[in-house]
């Protein structure tokens, strides 16, 4: 329990964007300030006030935990590596005449938009300044790029007819990048 | 924010670690630690604290755990081994820094130039 309802009011915007453990551990702090100005004799709702100015206004407490957010970082950093991945799956896709490959339109077609929604998702959590709610989008976009990599290795191991040597950077590659991004997933749904 | 503030902003992870080193405390006590050991001069908005006590704890530098006070869950923080080779690496570190440049900006003769 707070203490007063500005204060209850305060944590309450803050608790429409940050994660329940979170907002407990600023109630606990801004109600020891609220306290510590009760306890130098300031009324109530002058205490509340004085409280919150020294707290900082949501706007500020949630820049600052977005800017840090665990999803956002995710995405800043799989969208920085896309391009290496590109650079690997290209020409590996290329040289190894992919287009002949047996896969039907209907999967190349799921594949593409699943791309495009995976982009989508984490520029949307990378760019987020102020909702921290958006940076949870990078777990989405996360969960996405797994498949698309699972697919991609499913269909060089299934559908390809013959390995071409730009496959051997790219398949560990995305290898690696399953197992990092499935650690990270957790982190980026509970903090 | 106060203007000193501004000009903590390189330097708040070794200050926060600083806190931390005679022994656990909470956000708002960490808050305090930093508002009072610089005499006032580094007040900062408490809630601006709490996010980079988070990024310090997903580095491994501190760790924290919860407690009930008053019918309210509380986090404190205390450093870990990781936390505490930083610190001290941190601390070298600005000394070197700090005596480089106080030797800069003492008054004295400039050698003279051929």
């Amino acid at each position: 329990m707070a203490g007063h309802a500005l204060i209850e009011a305060h944590l309450a915007v803050l608790a429409r964007h940050l994660p329940p453990d979170t907002v407990d551990e600023l109630a606990d702090g801004l109600t020891e300030t609220y306290r510590r100005h009760r306890d130098d004799g300031v009324d109530p709702d002058a205490a509340a006030r004085a409280a919150i100015a020294e707290f900082g206004h949501p706007e500020v407490i949630l820049a600052s935990f977005t800017r840090q957010a665990p999803g956002r970082r995710a995405a800043l950093a799989l969208l920085g590596t896309g391009p290496l991945f590109a650079a690997c799956w290209g020409p590996s896709l290329i040289l190894g005449r992919a287009w002949t490959w047996p896969i039907s339109p209907t999967a190349t077609a799921v594949f593409a938009l699943l791309l495009l929604a995976v982009v989508a998702s984490l520029i949307t959590a990378a760019t987020s300044h102020h909702d921290y709610r958006r940076t949870r989008l990078a777990a989405a976009g996360g969960a996405g790029l797994v498949l698309l990599d699972a697919a991609a290795l499913a269909a060089v191991a299934l559908a390809a007819p013959v390995w071409v040597w730009p496959m051997a950077l790219a398949v560990p590659a995305s290898l690696a990048r399953i197992g990092l991004t499935l650690r990270s997933l957790p982190t980026i749904v509970t903090r | 924010m106060k203007a000193e503030a501004q000009a903590l902003k390189g330097h708040l992870d070794v200050l926060l670690l600083a806190t931390l080193e005679d022994g656990p405390r909470h956000g708002y006590a960490i808050k305090e630690a930093l508002r009072e050991g610089s005499g006032g001069r580094f007040d900062l908005p408490t809630g601006t604290v709490y996010p980079a006590l988070h990024r310090l704890e997903r580095a491994r530098l501190i760790t924290g755990s919860w407690s009930t006070v008053d019918g309210r869950r509380r986090r404190s923080y205390r450093l870990t081994a990781k936390g505490s080779r930083q610190l001290a690496a941190d601390r070298g570190s600005w000394r070197e820094f700090a005596a480089a440049v106080t030797a800069l900006l003492e008054r004295r003769p400039w050698p003279a130039t051929p």
